[in-house]
């Protein structure tokens, strides 16, 4: 399968500012979420996929081609929802969408039909005539998840769509951007906010310090290997029984936070409290979540593609 | 009994591909031009947008009715002497209509270049197949094409109602006046570069459209006077180089040179410049335009 996109040591600097430092990653097509702080690379490295930026050294593709050659090719595929403001108040939606649409190369008409729909799709079909000017932050953000999406790119690339919105007009743009997967069109989805990220995207991208910090699946960050686990008494001794047969476990007073690879940690556990006669007051498996896994994957450091 | 269903309601459409042909880069810069038209014209937006516009263009077809009226009327009561010596040909209402075009040109720039860049817009356009220079080609297209239809549709109504209204018939008077054909087109092309340059200047500097215009017609306007002085009070070494500020008037005298006719009167003959150094001068000056808005939408991309 045709990877989404790939970079291969991707380093953007902003003069002495390395905002993207050897970026090493191949991700598949599907919902995709690139998480960081503000200042982590996360726009640098779209725009950088977009061939709107120039990388001071590296490789990149997206969908099979590369960007240094086929940036136009490339942008006629894919749909780009800005951070910040991108559009112009004198015009109305419909208007705006659908020259988004030609702008993508479509036809004059077919654009003005996928304007009306992908504004119907965004729930603003009633206020397509309105003029942009008048629009609220919640539905500004939706023309421009309509932009993005109008001339049906095999990606979006969608960057903070959910920023400035209050909670209703969050989970309504969540929405919109988990069916655009149902939809067959691929989203990358940049965010500050890990709880978004991690209930829409099924890989994500963690960015730090231009760095990548983990590039893999939603559901390898640990949850399933993750048990927590409280004892009756001295926890030390299972404690030492489970690290030496490979497990990385973490002690907090009588809590034990046992991380296993490749082995059964329900089993482990389950063996390391008899053979330590130890009691056990709790278990059950950890809720690791995305913000989590950031912070361990961030103090840990060593980057991993 | 048979129950009624409850009425139908469609609650989602779902989504539909588009299985069409994509037109790429060509397709874009047409979508920018067809846009620029839109804009400058005030279409698709608010009332008051349009009224500058179509003033302007209000302006300039009664102009041409009235002139070919005063034509029609002298040739009428047979006064071919007037017709010949005193009433304005077309050299002459490219007087009147530069004016108009100026300020048709001081808006019209700023309205295509300003809002899409201090509104973020580029985003949006540097996303598609459309490259910086692609984006402001095509801006440069739609200003042209507009402002040559501004300069040219008017002279070419009023030479075909010349032709209408010639007492040696349509043909005769068409055939007489075939140099009218290269003259127009090239002042007109003239006028275009000369005042557009400059606009695009101040276009790419300034950050709102009405104070862009401002700027660009408070420079056009006291560059002339500006000029005069260096040229006719100044005696310091170099002062005759002054003569070619005079950015607002190169257009006519290179109009005078095209149409034959004298040039004496102007800034940079007065100098003791040859014409085509204000046409050098024009060409100059667009290039300088160009480079300087290039770098800085290079900048911004």
């Amino acid at each position: 399968m045709t990877p989404l996109f790939s970079t291969r040591n991707l380093t953007h600097s902003y003069g002495d500012v390395r905002a993207l430092d050897e970026v090493t990653i191949e991700v598949p097509p599907g919902r995709i979420g690139l998480v960081g702080a503000n200042g982590a690379g996360k726009t640098t490295l779209i725009r950088n996929l977009l061939g709107m930026l120039q990388p001071a050294s590296g490789e990149m593709e997206v969908l099979g081609l590369p960007v240094s050659r086929e940036s136009l090719d490339i942008r006629s595929q894919v749909g780009y929802m800005p951070e910040g403001n991108c559009l112009p108040l004198d015009q109305t939606a419909a208007d705006f969408v659908g020259y988004a649409a030609e702008l993508a190369g479509l036809p004059t008409d077919a654009a003005r039909r996928r304007s009306s729909e992908i504004l119907f799709l965004v729930g603003l079909h009633e206020e397509r005539f309105r003029y942009l000017g008048d629009f609220s932050t919640g539905m500004f953000q939706r023309v421009k998840l309509a932009q993005a999406i109008v001339h049906d790119p095999q990606v979006a690339f969608l960057d903070e769509p959910a920023s400035g919105l209050d909670p209703e007009g969050r989970e309504h743009m969540l929405e919109l951007i988990r069916r655009l997967g149902d939809f067959g069109i691929s989203v990358v989805f940049s965010s500050h906010i890990l709880s978004d990220i991690e209930e829409t995207c099924d890989w994500v991208v963690m960015l730090d310090g231009g760095r990548v910090i983990r590039s893999g699946p939603i559901e390898d960050l640990g949850i399933a290997d993750s048990l927590t686990v409280e004892v009756l008494g001295n926890p030390q001794p299972a404690a030492r029984w489970m690290t030496e047969r490979g497990a990385t476990v973490k002690v907090a007073g009588a809590m034990l936070d046992v991380r296993t690879e490749g082995l059964d940690a329900f089993t482990l556990v389950r063996d390391a409290l008899v053979a330590t006669n130890v009691g056990v007051r709790r278990l059950g498996q950890s809720a690791v979540t995305l913000e989590e896994a950031f912070i361990r994957e961030a103090e840990e450091g060593e980057p991993r593609g | 009994m048979v129950d009624r269903p409850a009425e139908a309601v469609i609650v989602d459409r779902g989504y539909r591909h588009f299985e069409g042909t994509r037109k790429g880069r060509p397709g874009a810069m047409g979508a920018v031009v067809r846009d620029g038209f839109r804009r400058v014209l005030g279409l698709r937006r608010k009332g008051r947008r349009k009224i500058l516009p179509w003033t302007l263009i209000t302006m300039m077809l009664i102009s041409v009715a009235v002139l070919s009226a005063l034509h029609y009327a002298a040739n009428r009561v047979g006064v071919t002497d007037l017709v010949a010596e005193e009433l304005p040909h077309h050299r002459e209402y490219f007087e009147f209509i530069s004016r108009v075009a100026l300020l048709f040109v001081a808006f019209a720039t700023p309205e295509l270049l300003v809002p899409d860049r201090e509104q973020g817009v580029l985003a949006v356009y540097l996303s598609r197949p459309l490259r910086t220079i692609d984006y402001l080609a095509a801006k440069g297209m739609s200003l042209g094409i507009l402002m040559l239809a501004f300069l040219l549709v008017p002279q070419t109504i009023f030479h075909l109602l010349l032709g209408v209204f010639s007492p040696d018939g349509f043909t005769t008077y068409m055939l007489d006046n075939l140099d009218v054909l290269w003259q127009v087109p090239s002042t007109a092309a003239v006028y275009f570069l000369g005042y557009a340059s400059a606009a695009l200047i101040v276009a790419t500097l300034i950050p709102r459209v009405g104070f862009a215009a401002g700027i660009y017609l408070a420079v056009m306007i006291m560059l002339n006077p500006l000029a005069e002085l260096l040229v006719d009070t100044a005696n310091f070494a170099g002062s005759e180089y002054g003569a070619l500020l005079a950015l607002e008037s190169h257009p006519h005298l290179v109009r005078d040179w095209i149409f034959g006719a004298a040039t004496s009167g102007y800034p940079v003959t007065r100098a003791g410049f040859e014409p085509w150094v204000a046409l050098a001068t024009i060409m100059t000056v667009s290039v300088v335009a160009v480079a300087l808005a290039w770098n800085r939408y290079r900048r911004l991309s």
